[in-house]
């Protein structure tokens, strides 16, 4: 995966014992990919309708979003930082755009802008807090998801806020359009891969990504190297701010209105999708390859899930019980070197 | 544990032959001596003489490899602190150690059972008076309803000393009592100390204040290098052959030799590249000034909690100044950041390798460039490091500095603490700064690893960069420094220059300011 220091994977031999085959190796080191893979042949087992094309396309949509929030996510994750105000922002910022368009009239690009503003201010004042005034993030970022729920509730009474007749095509495009006919992928597919691939050049290719992962390792040995450990963390909350807004862009575009919900479930996703990404890398580090995998893990499981009936309270449960087995793998690993 | 009688004078505790290995060190090498009961014995010894290990082998805080412990005569197995504690030695340790939100009363009885209530529930009003009864003992006016973190450093120390008598101790370690107390206070300190005595209570008394154990001890332990080189009563001792003990001739002698056979004498005459004026911070470093010139390996002395780091962290910007200036080749430096420093020319090695010096997951490579990364880039415009000019540079920088690592790609976690700290060193001469300070630079270091950073001390200052040396291995700066400035509690108190730089000299100058 793409550790900073070496982006490739464990070279074969490489200064370790070869004593044959060791499973438990094996296991804890891909766990993760060895679960996924399993699901995968599971399910197109069960079911054949789990592998046809149109399904999956509609499930990589649904996941769009999801992967948004969680590579914001893995940025400040790998520098030792938590936000709980991803979805908070995202569902304020959502209903706020919608709510500009439909309700004020206001031009879709404007609107849009206006949600950019409000991300990027909501996600540079969690960077200010956390960072400069030195507040912890866990729970400075609570209060600011809560903050923005409860605006999110205030602006639109706590209703859905449909627009399905007020939104302009243009801007549903964003959330079912497929821009090329080869692939027949929907727009907030190619949006999320390309800010995938954005992520992981910032992260493992480029000067600031080092130093990222340094100030994840720690950030008193960062700061006396003379890495801008402040200003670091801050742009990671302002980085979750943009992300946010182009989680909360494409899911209303594809869905034509500003969902009511506190989005908790979302925000657990997104996490889990990270956790599974760190525990799937050689030295359990949040990465953009691995976050990404995570996300495509679970809208498996929840698209096997779905197929075979189970209820959405079902697949909460499955989606736990396979973080819990994808850190318990990693532990072992851990505690065995 | 009460009640047991004891003639004058009779032994109480015994350390028969204990030895104690750290990797790489040998703390304590067969000390045996004797603590006889109601009897004030000094203990001193420079940073790292062996008093501390010592005293946690007589805690129960640590398990000597050789030897065993006599008390009253009969075999004492101490595998854990509590077993001291049951035993009858109690100990006041240099860093308080109680618990500052509770109240003075709870932390009187802290781990010594609580009075209780039908069984569960805790007498408050016994607990107070128990506690009240101790402190009364110390004729401490201390209400034991106050939370501990309100107390002086005074008080503070009376609540661990009252402690000690609840739990009915029979000996009392006092290590360095004395810091950050008033004239006064350490008057009321001797005082209680004496009464203690009197009631047939042993103490041994650490301190680096030989004023305080001329004047309260009766018999004075040195430790140097491990070993007991002294036990004798103080009345047949001096100032002068007490500094002796405690500095030692063989080692002085080697690290003069080295300094004449390396030719070190006075400071190259050359331009100044660092000029501090003044400086003083909120960590203790009050109103330093000095200058460091071109070619020249200044070091720093001092004591534990002198203020050397404190000034060099100061300088370098990793801590706030409140006042004072900085000029690094005339450039003056604001103390925002190291950032601000590192651009000006000055890099700071610092003291703790694994939680200041090196990212521990990251590999020897990129620990070797983190400071320097722009200069690896994949194109002069583009912020990407180029793995391959990462590892060349970082190859050589092995090959210099013979850094003991499979590869380059090893995670720096896994090398050993010498390693380690060649690789902090590594990323310092890769980032190419004009002054270096190397904090401590030694520790954990074996002999030969030791003479390979002297030597890349004397290469930098041979190259025409500034070298600041801070050690508590006072014969080091002997061996490799031009001139040396000694600091006590947050002032430079003192500074010798070429063949005044000597072992004894440095000691007399640390010794002679409390």
């Amino acid at each position: 995966m793409s550790e900073p220091a070496s982006p490739s994977l464990s070279r074969p031999g490489s200064g370790r014992r070869s004593k044959g085959f060791d499973l438990l190796k094996f296991v804890s080191r891909y766990g993760v990919v060895i679960t996924l893979l399993a699901s995968i042949l599971i399910f197109s087992i069960l079911n054949d309708r789990f592998l046809e094309a149109d399904g999956i396309r509609t499930s990589l949509n649904l996941g769009s979003p999801l992967l948004m929030l969680a590579l914001g996510l893995t940025a400040v994750l790998a520098m030792g930082d938590f936000d709980l105000s991803v979805t908070g922002l995202q569902s304020a910022a959502g209903a706020m755009v919608v709510i500009l368009i439909v309700n004020h009239d206001w031009t879709w690009w404007l609107a849009v802008l206006a949600g950019l503003l409000l991300c990027v201010f909501a996600g540079s004042l969690n960077g200010a807090l956390v960072s400069y005034a030195g507040m912890p993030s866990f729970i400075t970022t609570l209060a600011t998801g809560l903050i923005l729920i409860g605006v999110r509730y205030e602006i639109a009474d706590g209703r859905n806020i449909t627009g399905s007749r007020d939104l302009p095509d243009i801007y549903r495009d964003f959330g079912v359009g497929k821009p090329e006919p080869w692939l027949e992928l929907n727009t907030p597919v190619w949006i999320a891969a390309g800010l995938a691939i954005l992520m992981w050049l910032l992260m493992s290719k480029t000067e600031m990504g080092r130093y990222m992962y340094a100030i994840g390792g720690n950030p008193e040995a960062a700061r006396l190297s003379g890495i801008n450990v402040r200003a670091l963390r801050a742009a990671g909350f302002t980085l979750v701010g943009f992300m946010a807004l182009f989680a909360a862009f494409t899911s209303t575009a594809r869905s034509a209105s500003a969902v009511a919900d506190s989005g908790f479930s979302t925000l657990l996703g997104a996490y889990a999708a990270a956790f599974l990404g760190a525990a799937a890398s050689k030295r359990t580090l949040f990465n953009v390859p691995g976050t990404v995998l995570g996300v495509i893990f679970l809208q498996a499981v929840d698209r096997g899930l779905i197929l075979e009936g189970y209820s959405t309270g079902v697949r909460d449960i499955a989606k736990g019980c396979i973080l819990l087995l994808a850190m318990a793998f990693t532990r072992l690993g851990a505690s065995r070197q | 544990m009460t009640g047991a009688t004891q003639d004058a004078h009779a032994s109480l505790l015994e350390v028969v032959g204990a030895t104690k290995h750290y990797p790489g060190v040998l703390a304590v090498d067969d000390v045996s001596l004797s603590i006889e009961a109601g009897q004030i014995v000094g203990l001193v010894g420079k940073n790292g003489a062996g008093k501390s290990t010592l005293i946690k082998i007589i805690a129960g805080a640590e398990q000597a490899d050789e030897g065993h412990l006599r008390l009253n005569g009969e075999r004492l197995e101490l595998h854990r602190p509590h077993d001291a504690t049951v035993a009858g030695l109690a100990f006041v340790h240099q860093d308080l150690q109680d618990v500052g939100d509770l109240s003075v009363a709870e932390n009187v009885m802290l781990g010594l059972g609580y009075p209780r209530r039908m069984g569960v529930l805790v007498d408050w009003a016994e607990l107070r008076r128990q506690a009240a009864d101790a402190l009364a003992r110390l004729e401490a006016d201390i209400d034991p309803r106050e939370p501990v973190g309100d107390l002086s450093a005074a008080q503070q120390r009376l609540v661990m000393i009252a402690r000690g008598l609840v739990q009915k101790a029979r000996l009392l370690v006092l290590d360095e009592p004395s810091a950050s107390l008033t004239d006064e206070e350490i008057e009321h300190l001797f005082a209680v100390v004496r009464r203690l005595r009197d009631d047939g209570i042993s103490v041994v008394y650490v301190s680096h204040r030989l004023e305080e154990i001329f004047e309260l001890t009766e018999r004075v332990i040195v430790m140097r290098n491990g070993r007991l080189v002294a036990d004798e009563p103080t009345e047949s001792l001096d100032r002068a052959s007490l500094i002796f003990h405690i500095a030692g001739r063989e080692h002085a002698q080697t690290a003069v030799q080295r300094r004449t056979s390396r030719g070190i004498g006075d400071r190259p005459d050359t331009e100044t590249v660092l000029e501090v004026g003044g400086v003083s911070a909120e960590t203790g470093v009050r109103d330093c000034s000095f200058d460091v010139r071109k070619g020249e390996i200044l070091g720093l002395g001092g004591l534990m909690g002198s203020g050397r780091t404190e000034l060099v962290r100061a300088v370098f910007g990793a801590d706030r100044r409140q006042e004072g200036t900085v000029r690094v080749n005339g450039t003056p430096i604001f103390g925002r950041d190291p950032a601000e420093s590192m651009a000006a020319g000055l890099a700071l090695l610092p003291e703790e390798r694994k939680t200041q010096g090196n990212i521990m997951d990251f590999s020897v490579r990129n620990n070797i460039t983190l400071a320097s990364l722009d200069r690896h880039r994949i194109g002069r415009r583009v912020p990407a490091p180029s793995g391959r000019s990462e590892k060349r540079a970082a190859d050589a920088r092995i090959g210099r500095l013979s850094i003991a690592t499979p590869d380059d790609r090893q995670l720096v976690r896994l090398l050993s603490g010498g390693n380690q700290q060649k690789v902090v060193i590594a990323k310092w001469l890769e980032q190419g700064a004009d002054v270096l300070i190397f904090d401590e630079p030694t520790i954990g270091v074996d002999v030969d690893g030791k003479e390979g950073i002297y030597d890349i001390m004397e290469e930098l200052a041979a190259e025409g960069k500034a070298v600041v040396f801070i050690s508590s291995e006072f014969s080091e700066l002997v061996g490799v420094c031009h001139r040396v400035l000694v600091l006590s509690e947050g002032r430079i108190v003192g500074e010798l220059e070429a063949e005044a730089v000597t072992e004894p000299a440095i000691v007399e100058i640390c010794y002679s300011q409390h």
